[in-house]
């Protein structure tokens, strides 16, 4: 080999790297999205129905159902691809940090005595900002578009207060809805016809 | 001889498909065995050979899961891969621009064996 043919081969190759490369993910904002309004909406119910302590466990049907779908997923993806790019591993990385950072600052909250009163405004921002991210990453604009929107709502929640604050489940399920569920129908019907096109 | 000369040919990376591997790798995040042979256009032994090279300069790292059939190997460029890559195509890209060809400067350099 000499030097034009290398430097032939460097920039064939991305090239061709780029040319297979396929857009992923697109269940991952559904996987968790629903999981979230649905939990959301059945807290709701509860706390108007029995507002017991034991309303609380159902929390923990997020992760109990996400983790597993995106799991479930991820490994879908891959296993199609066979390999990740850097964009979805940035998007998986933030997204984690969005996930952690929720469960910290609900933590915190609690611990200062003002769950009730910021926690929804705080984790609709979150989702929100994720979504915008998201959008700009993949140079997908419903989803920059959303995330802004998701983001200018996350301040709803503030206005229920005191023995109104249930309100702000379904509250924060519109935002969800806004930053998770339909951008993610959006980015999955954009993936299918990309796909259809290829 | 110049000492630039000789450190631009890294004999592991003045292969074809050593450097065909490591040019996807860089451009991923991780890539599968299978997406490399696919995309190398080669046979899983040559692949498995210049990978197991690779990893052996510590220029991909190599990672199994699963068992079985249903095992998959996955490969990653490490920092200093990346580092060794980037060196590599700047200087061929140096040398390009001189207009000296690659075979000279192995002999003169004698890195290769």
């Amino acid at each position: 080999m000499n030097t034009p043919d290398e430097l032939d081969i460097i920039t064939r190759m991305r090239g061709e790297v780029m040319s297979r490369q396929d857009v992923t993910g697109e269940n991952l904002f559904l996987a968790w999205g629903y999981p979230t309004v649905l939990v959301l909406v059945a807290e709701f119910i509860a706390l108007m129905i029995w507002n017991e302590d034991w309303c609380a466990w159902l929390w923990a049907g997020i992760p109990l159902i996400g983790t597993p779908l995106m799991i479930y997923f991820l490994d879908k993806d891959y296993g199609r691809t066979h390999s990740r790019t850097h964009e979805e591993n940035s998007i998986l990385v933030m997204w984690i940090f969005i996930g952690v950072a929720s469960c910290i600052g609900g933590w915190f909250m609690g611990v200062a005595g003002v769950f009730q009163q910021a926690f929804f405004a705080y984790l609709s921002l979150l989702c929100g900002m994720g979504c915008f991210m998201t959008g700009v990453i993949l140079h997908f604009r419903p989803k920059t578009i959303c995330g802004i929107l998701a983001s200018l709502l996350s301040a709803l929640p503030l206005f229920f207060q005191d023995n109104l604050w249930p309100w702000q489940l379904l509250v924060t399920a519109v935002t969800v809805t806004i930053s998770l569920i339909i951008p993610g129908h959006l980015f999955r019907r954009y993936v299918r016809n990309k796909r259809l096109d290829i | 001889m110049s000492e630039f000369k000789f450190q631009v040919i890294n004999p592991l990376l003045h292969s074809e498909l050593r450097l065909k591997i490591m040019v996807a790798l860089d451009s991923l995040e991780s890539a599968d065995f299978m997406y490399l042979c696919q995309i190398t256009d080669s046979t899983r032994g040559n692949v498995s050979t210049q990978i197991t090279t690779l990893k052996e300069a510590g220029y991909i790292e190599v990672s199994k899961s699963g068992i079985g059939r249903f095992s998959r190997t996955t490969c990653s460029i490490t920092n200093r891969g990346r580092d060794a890559l980037q060196a590599y195509e700047e200087g061929l890209r140096r040398m390009f621009a001189e207009g000296v060809p690659v075979q000279e400067e192995i002999k003169s350099g004698g890195a290769v064996s």
